[in-house]
């Protein structure tokens, strides 16, 4: 199967899967932030009546909290998040939620508060956390494929596709933010580091079968290698996903509902890093070769494709 | 030949040691222990049993003498751990797990706490302890003082309410939790008793406001244990001297500036028994009575004044409750060192049998009580009685005081608490999820790759019990993103299995013999494994590094479980796989190469396989 020639269309492809997340991302209000990253409170409380959420929706507003959201969260189980409370301020709420809607009582499930310093600081960790991981994973890969010939390239390459399978996840939770209120948090965090985790580890195995290959036939043509390496790991890369998402879709359906989240991030992340090792790192290698990058550079952006797929 | 059996025998006992070190509960070698009420004696962390994680920020400290700014030290950072744990400890809440993060935070954690609201006031209360000398109803003049001198007044009339103020009550009241917002019915000028205006000076208006702002009233003053703070006004008439047109007294908070402007209003006293028996006056009358009144001069009634005399919970050698004697109630007891002993002697001396002296006793600026003094102490001890002191508080406020107090005080910044139902709910589907995961994957394994994916099987069976017991020996907490990590490492020990597989297929094709073929295969796909995991292992020492910082343990036991993971699978694909695979291609089962392939060997080159065959027999 030809890989290499069609990479302009696998650069289509991404664009346009990238593009909505990315409109969503920009346009509207885009990632919602948990209180990980903005400071308040969240409480998840389970009645022991049956309650319906307009019902706690009324209560928590009469309560003076008309900002706070309610989101459902199983049956008679409510996640509410609301300001900073203090510990008063919390036993008021379940007391009264216990007076006016539950007299069987009103077990307080977890709480949650995080101060606004705190909440900075973990935003601004976080970017570094990424921007480490990102570097640390380039020097890595340089210094893995010192080797071969321009090992910087695989370095750059596996960045690129990183940022890809990232951004993709963003741009997914940017749009389900918007439609289902999803709030990112720090567990969100978690998983887009191992994302990117993931994503490099599958570009590694497509490019040390490369390293292989270029030293075992050093004169056969770098897009061939590209395209035969790609075609060897290929029953590799589809099993080991497979298996991946199989217990990733396990615990998604039976890890109950605090992880699902964190588990919807690695479903796409695995989904992405496998093409995106295929898609993405490998072809940015070959373009690179190939020199399209140049030439898309001194065309202001206009690509004739028949000439740069020969 | 031999090689492999011995390996085989040391990965058997290897793996067994593991599963019985899980299985034995508890263990105790020398100062080694582990185990517990969890299951398989793992150290389980809040998410999974339930409890709280409470992460406090020191505060710096303003020195009042000196106005220097000090930051927590990591001496006092030590001392917070060793305070906090002696209190929790003591208390019989349970065993705090207590660190400092960073440089001037603490992460405290309650497993399995029941009473949160006992356990943070415990933790989170200074215990700063303060006796204040209360002296009852000093009046002061104004003008004697040099206060109020009589030309900061310009003016004093009597007059309706201003407008300023009749906005200003007319305002709907800001909405308060618990309370429905009734709005206010707007009223007019009319509506309101005429009250006395005093236009002051700026500078006047300036120090007067001062003066209210010392009248306010004291949390005693409102529970009603003593007199009021207030004011007294006397309005004379300029024209006649020393006839007084009104002398009254106001209490201080409902005095009210006039807007931003330099006037005062005062309600006006209320009217005589003739007029308005008990009501207010009109403004016909209050102008009357006002006529001609020009000066006006200012008493302050301070309802009491709390002097420091020196005394201090730092002078304290013993605190601890009993049930008062007489009463039943419970009450903290006090023994002070030689200078308390002394202090506290001579000021009970001094106020001894006066009704206008107390002994106000604050804890962390509550005021605990501040009783008479009916006859000098001089022995040195004393009770503190609250007024709705349980024995529990005793107990703690006890605890808090011997203790010491807090170096520096503390803030709460982070708070999460997991119910114990919610936490054991969140284990069981962990577990279901987690075996459902390996289920499938060993049945994808077994139906793809035949035999050795039955050998994979085995291997992730010893890699899961391994992972488990590093968790046990090294003491890892077990969380919920680390029970994530752990299934996302089986799937990187799929990953592992399924590379060398893939190779060793490649090489069967390629008409090798099995063994070859295994070595083969283990060895190409030796670099993938490495280097993709050494990726991983990056990601996860940053993710540790940053979850100091970032301050959770969630981030923490993913990073470490993540890493353990790895680090195992890559043990077990590359010698548990290896290993058993070597001892089956050494039995009879290697003349059916088909099912060491998932095609089942349909595109085996068949001569070669043949030539295996030979070779080997």
């Amino acid at each position: 199967m030809d890989f290499v020639g069609k990479r302009h269309w696998f650069f289509l492809f991404s664009l346009l899967v990238i593009l909505p997340g990315v409109v969503f991302l920009v346009i509207s209000p885009g990632l919602k932030p948990g209180i990980d990253f903005t400071g308040g409170s969240t409480l998840t409380l389970g009645f022991s009546n049956t309650v319906t959420q307009t019902q706690v929706r009324n209560e928590i507003t009469l309560l003076g909290y008309p900002e706070a959201s309610v989101q459902s969260f199983g049956e008679n189980t409510f996640f509410i998040r609301s300001r900073e409370l203090s510990e008063a301020d919390k036993n008021t709420i379940v007391t009264s939620m216990e007076e006016k809607l539950s007299q069987d009582g009103v077990d307080l499930l977890s709480f949650d508060l995080v101060s606004p310093v705190i909440a900075q600081e973990t935003i601004l960790n976080g970017v570094y956390a990424v921007l480490a991981a990102t570097v640390g994973i380039f020097v890595f890969l340089w210094w893995a494929f010192r080797s071969v010939p321009s090992p910087f390239r695989y370095g750059i390459a596996a960045i690129v596709a990183l940022l890809h399978d990232t951004i993709i996840v963003i741009g997914v939770f940017a749009i389900l933010g918007n439609l289902l209120d999803i709030e990112v948090n720090t567990m969100f965090l978690i998983a887009i580091l191992t994302v990117i985790g993931y994503s490099v580890n599958d570009t590694i195995v497509v490019f040390d079968r490369l390293r292989e290959n270029i030293i075992n036939y050093p004169n056969r043509e770098f897009s061939d290698n590209v395209n035969v390496s790609i075609s060897e790991t290929l029953g590799r890369s589809l099993n080991t996903s497979l298996t991946l998402m199989v217990t990733l879709l396990a615990l998604f359906l039976f890890g109950g509902a605090t992880i699902q989240n964190f588990l919807l991030v690695l479903l796409i992340g695995v989904v992405a890093g496998t093409y995106s090792s295929i898609g993405i790192a490998s072809q940015v290698l070959v373009a690179w070769e190939a020199g399209d990058f140049g030439r898309l550079l001194r065309r202001g952006g206009s690509t004739n494709r028949s000439t740069a797929s020969a | 030949m031999r090689r492999n059996a011995r390996s085989l025998i040391f990965v058997i006992i290897l793996v067994a040691l593991s599963l019985a070190f899980l299985l034995v509960n508890p263990i105790k070698i020398g100062g080694f222990e582990r185990g517990g009420d969890a299951v398989l004696g793992l150290n389980l962390g809040l998410d999974l049993q339930g409890g709280s994680h409470l992460v406090y920020q020191a505060q710096p400290v303003v020195d009042p003498n000196t106005g220097l700014v000090k930051v927590p030290t990591a001496d006092d950072m030590a001392g917070l751990v060793r305070l906090i744990e002696e209190r929790v400890n003591a208390s019989g809440l349970g065993e705090p797990n207590i660190q400092v993060l960073g440089d001037d935070r603490l992460l405290v954690q309650l497993p399995g706490i029941q009473d949160l609201e006992r356990a943070k006031k415990l933790i989170g209360e200074t215990a700063r302890l303060e006796f204040k000398h209360r002296k009852i109803n000093i009046a002061e003049d104004l003008e004697a003082s040099g206060v109020i001198v009589p030309g900061d007044v310009l003016a004093v009339s009597a007059g309706p309410l201003p407008q300023e103020l009749i906005d200003l009550f007319n305002q709907t009241p800001a909405p308060v939790p618990g309370v429905e917002q009734v709005p206010v019915e707007p009223r007019e000028a009319e509506d309101f008793p005429p009250v006395v205006i005093v236009d002051f000076t700026p500078d006047g208006a300036q120090k007067f406001a001062e003066v209210l702002d010392s009248i306010q009233f004291t949390q005693a003053q409102l529970l009603g244990e003593v007199p009021p703070s207030s004011i007294e006004l006397s309005i004379e008439d300029d024209q006649t001297p020393s006839s007084e047109v009104l002398r009254y007294t106001v209490i201080g908070p409902i005095v009210q500036q006039v807007g931003i402007t330099n006037s005062f209003v005062f309600p006006f006293p209320q009217g005589d028994s003739d007029t308005a028996p008990d009501g207010p006056i009109n403004l016909a009358t209050a102008e009357a009575t006002m006529a001609g009144a020009s000066t006006v001069s200012f008493v302050r009634l301070a309802g009491s004044v709390d002097e420091d005399f020196g005394l201090s919970g730092d002078n304290l050698t013993r605190a601890y409750p009993t049930l008062h004697s007489g009463s039943d109630r419970p009450i903290i007891n006090l023994e002070f060192d030689q200078e308390g002993t002394k202090l506290f002697g001579e000021l009970t001396t001094e106020i001894a049998g006066s009704p206008n002296d107390r002994i106000a006793i604050f804890l962390d600026d509550r005021e605990l009580i501040a009783p008479v003094v009916t006859q000098a102490i001089t022995s040195g001890t004393a009770i503190i009685q609250g007024n709705d002191f349980t024995i529990e508080e005793t107990r703690d406020i006890s605890l808090q005081l011997e203790g010491g107090r807090l170096p520096v005080p503390i803030e709460l910044v982070q708070e999460r608490d997991v119910d114990a139902i919610l936490g054991a709910d969140s284990l069981q589907k962990s577990v279901v999820a987690g075996m459902v995961g390996l289920a499938l994957v060993f049945l994808f394994m077994i139906l793809y790759y035949r035999v050795p994916g039955v050998v994979a099987s085995v291997a992730l069976m010893a890699y899961a019990i391994l992972v488990l017991a590093s968790f046990k020996l090294l003491g890892v907490t077990l969380t919920l993103s680390g029970v994530a990590a752990a299934i996302l490492s089986i799937g990187m020990a799929v990953d592992a299995n399924v590379l060398i597989f893939e190779r060793m297929k490649d090489e069967l094709r390629n008409g090798r013999t099995l063994s070859s073929a295994i070595n083969l295969g283990f060895n190409r796909a030796w670099p993938a494994i490495r280097d993709s995991n050494v990726s991983t292992l990056i990601t996860c020492g940053i993710l540790f590094y940053f979850s100091n910082q970032l301050g959770t343990t969630i981030v923490q036991g993913f990073a470490v479980t993540l890493a353990i993971g790895v680090l195992i699978s890559m043990f077990s694909a590359i010698f548990i796989s290896r290993t058993i695979l070597r001892v089956l291609a050494s039995t009879g089962l290697s003349r059916h190469l088909g099912v060491f392939v998932p095609s089942g060997g349909s595109d085996l080159p068949q001569q070669r396989a043949n030539a295996a065959e030979a070779q080997r027999s």
